[in-house]
């Protein structure tokens, strides 16, 4: 599927702010499940950019403003084409060896009672992660029948019974998808990307995890939507976690990261 | 151990004077009365010249010290220097190449030689790091080994100390001062020079320069400022080494290189030997508080058009649950066997080695598994009942924060006292360079427990420092 994604953010430097440093996280790379076609990230000072690959495999820039006047606008466009293969990514050549991922990280703590059925589990591990993200769904609560399911032909059905209780953001579930992961000696990993299509409270600008799995190498899950990942997700950087996966980090911070627009459509 | 008498580097038991020492036996001999009174307060004032001055941190009177001098040097013979200095070298390299693995394939905890949740969930270990090239494949530059001497031929590593080790300014002070104390001494005595080292450490730095620095790289050194204890020795070593000394605000990072910010204008900067923490170095990567690194820093080391000497994450290789494999890691990447002894040490979440420590607390020696400059730890043999219990309660509240090992016999050496001459306890830390290959400058530094029995070196904790003198064949 031939995918637009156009996301612009912005933040805001303290004022008087002699030097500021960002780091963006905003260019995704080709793989199994996916080909660039065109990608570009916009804003002042990316012409002098450093560019270095990050421990992670990720493409990262580094980009300076001296005395910044307001906010500062990062312009992400480009067109992917993806491939849907069921979340099976395989072994990628330039990562890290796997069992990185087995490193828990303050955000990555999961309670035993989400991973702790499966500890002495007899099933495979592919068995154990499918069941692995139906918890995280049931500890952190799935969209009702008929609203906002991501369907097969790509559309969306309409919700129908009103909006409830709003569900925690995608990341919620990513870590505790890869923190019970990790506590059952798994190697996982935070992955962000895009995900065309998303509606009833879950961001286009999105969030999920992928396991390893000795025969079948990394697996996407994406335990928000509680599926695997499909053509529809454009991935971007993978991590430990949220933190070393920031798509945009400033120093000196002074307030978050503004989201202006996120728009990622069929091209 | 701690019963039988300790090995003395000058006297043997029947009290002749072990060869190395016998120049140094006949000058003692004939220096009149009061010579070393006189030659210990000419030393003192020697250092206040200097401004050799150490930081305690936590004592109340004045923050600045002046770390206690002894003035008679401590003698290694060319042949012990040798054996000691190779074994060195191989623990130096056998450690880089540790770091190296673990930062890429991590072949060792495939081949399950070391635990892998040792490695992977220590705080120690810097998941930034994997997948970076430094140059030359080194990641520990400046090495300070603390070494104990428990009989003739007897060594162990105590600690390999990979993170940025300091003291070195005060072995090439303390020999500026011996030479100026007793320059006959030097006559009768071929010492081996320390001299070299700000020579040496230049030469280390300068060859693990980037690719693209050219000739004559830029080197600065990175310091936290002057309220850091060992600031002294950054700006002594800066100025030794004709390098420029930087604070995190004078340097800044530009299209991912590193500038220093001079009256001319910007200047790049090639090689940053840091006297600042990991955790420090550069708030876009490590704590985002900090205030004494860099942002950007280590995207521009990533990135390869800089140099941070140590690397990142070598803690890891001096962690004291780690060090207990270093014999192991020895034989794993050089097929050899460790020439250097590791102290044994007990794992005191092993319910067994647990009780039995317990039990015998009185006799070993504790030590925290982070701590450092010897806070924190305990001497059994000289600690009171009341110390014992408060380890224990402290080892059973949390097994994994401490490691125990034997209270080692370290050896004596004379030493200067109000009594006279007497023989106190010594260790040493020889000063290891690893760049273009491995330069360890003869001896290092001695440090002295002046106090009568006492095993604890630590400036710190009433330690001083002695002159140390490896003889030249």
């Amino acid at each position: 599927m031939r995918i637009a994604i156009r996301h612009q953010l912005s933040v805001t430097p303290p004022a008087g702010t002699a030097n500021a440093v960002l780091q963006l996280l905003l260019t995704p790379q080709g793989g199994p499940t996916q080909s660039i076609e065109s990608w570009s990230v916009e804003m002042a000072g990316i012409g002098n950019a450093g560019r270095f690959i990050d421990a992670y495999g990720n493409i990262a820039h580094l980009v300076n403003q001296s005395r910044p006047e307001g906010e500062l606008v990062v312009t992400v466009k480009g067109v992917i084409e993806t491939t849907d293969r069921h979340g099976v990514l395989g072994r990628i050549g330039g990562e890290p060896v796997p069992a990185l991922y087995r490193r828990v990280t303050p955000l990555t703590k999961a309670p035993v009672a989400l991973y702790g059925k499966y500890r002495n589990a007899k099933e495979t591990r592919l068995d154990i992660l499918h069941g692995l993200m139906a918890r995280v769904g049931e500890a952190l609560g799935v969209d009702a029948p008929g609203q906002s399911q991501m369907q097969a032909d790509g559309g969306q059905s309409q919700g129908q019974g009103g909006v409830a209780k709003p569900l925690p953001p995608a990341s919620d579930y990513a870590h505790s998808f890869v923190g019970g992961a990790r506590a059952l000696d798994i190697p996982a990993r935070y992955v962000t990307g895009y995900l065309m299509g998303a509606e009833g409270g879950v961001a286009a600008f999105h969030a999920w995890a992928e396991a390893f799995d000795d025969g079948l190498g990394w697996i996407g899950f994406d335990p928000r939507l509680q599926i695997c990942p499909t053509d529809r997700h454009v991935r971007l950087a993978a991590g430990l976690d949220g933190l070393s996966t920031q798509p945009l980090r400033l120093v000196p911070a002074e307030d978050g990261v503004r989201e202006l627009e996120v728009s990622v459509a069929a091209a | 151990m701690a019963e039988t008498a300790p090995f003395d580097e000058m006297y043997n038991a029947d009290g002749s004077v072990r060869e190395p020492y016998r120049a140094l036996n006949a000058w003692l001999e004939e220096q009149p009365d009061k010579a070393l009174t006189l030659m210990q307060s000419d030393a003192e004032a020697i250092f206040r010249k200097l401004g050799i001055t150490f930081a305690v941190y936590g004592s109340e009177e004045g923050t600045e010290k002046v770390i206690p001098f002894d003035v008679i040097p401590r003698i290694i013979a060319a042949q012990e220097w040798r054996k000691l200095s190779k074994g060195i070298e191989q623990r130096v390299k056998a450690l880089n190449a540790f770091l190296y693995d673990i930062y890429h394939r991590q072949e060792i905890l495939k081949a399950g030689r070391i635990p892998e949740k040792l490695i992977l969930q220590n705080a120690a270990f810097a998941p930034e790091m994997m997948g970076l090239e430094p140059a030359k494949g080194v990641y520990a530059h400046i090495i300070g080994v603390d070494i104990v001497r428990v009989g003739p031929d007897e060594y162990y590593v105590l600690e390999d100390n990979l993170r940025t080790p300091s003291g070195v300014s005060y072995m090439l002070e303390d020999r500026e001062a011996m030479m100026q104390l007793a320059p006959d001494l030097f006559h009768r005595c071929k010492v081996a020079p320390v001299e070299t080292y700000p020579e040496n450490l230049r030469r280390t730095l300068e060859s693990v320069a980037p690719a693209g620095a050219g000739q004559s790289p830029n080197i600065a050194v990175l310091t936290p400022g002057i309220y850091n204890s060992a600031y002294f020795e950054h700006s002594f070593l800066a100025d030794q080494m004709g390098a420029q000394l930087c604070e995190g605000p004078d340097l800044f990072v530009d299209g991912g290189k590193v500038y220093m910010r001079t009256t001319t204008g910007p200047e790049r900067v090639d090689v940053i030997y840091r006297r600042i923490d990991d955790d420090y170095l550069d708030p876009l990567t490590f704590r985002p508080d900090s205030m004494l690194g860099v942002p950007g820093l280590f995207n521009a080391y990533r990135a390869g058009n800089v140099t941070l000497v140590n690397a990142p994450g070598t803690g890891i290789a001096d962690d004291k649950a780690v060090y207990t494999y270093v014999p192991e890691i020895v034989e794993f990447y050089l097929g050899e066997k460790a020439l250097l002894s590791n102290v044994p040490t007990y794992n005191c979440t092993d319910e067994e080695q647990r009780n039995w420590v317990l039990a015998n607390i009185a006799d070993l020696v504790v030590k925290e598994v982070h701590g450092s400059g010897g806070y924190g730890m305990m001497v059994g043999p000289t600690s009171t009942k009341a110390m014992h219990a408060e380890f224990r309660r402290k080892i059973e509240a949390r097994p994994d924060n401490y490691i125990v090992q034997p209270t080692l016999a370290l050896s004596t050496c004379p030493t200067y006292v109000n009594a006279g001459v007497a023989p106190r306890h010594v260790d040493l830390r020889p000063y290891v360079l690893v760049g273009d290959r491995v330069r360890i400058t003869p001896g290092g530094l001695t440090r002295v427990a002046l106090k009568k029995g006492s095993l604890v070196v630590n400036s710190s904790q009433g330690g001083g420092t002695k002159d140390t003198w490896v003889l030249e064949d």
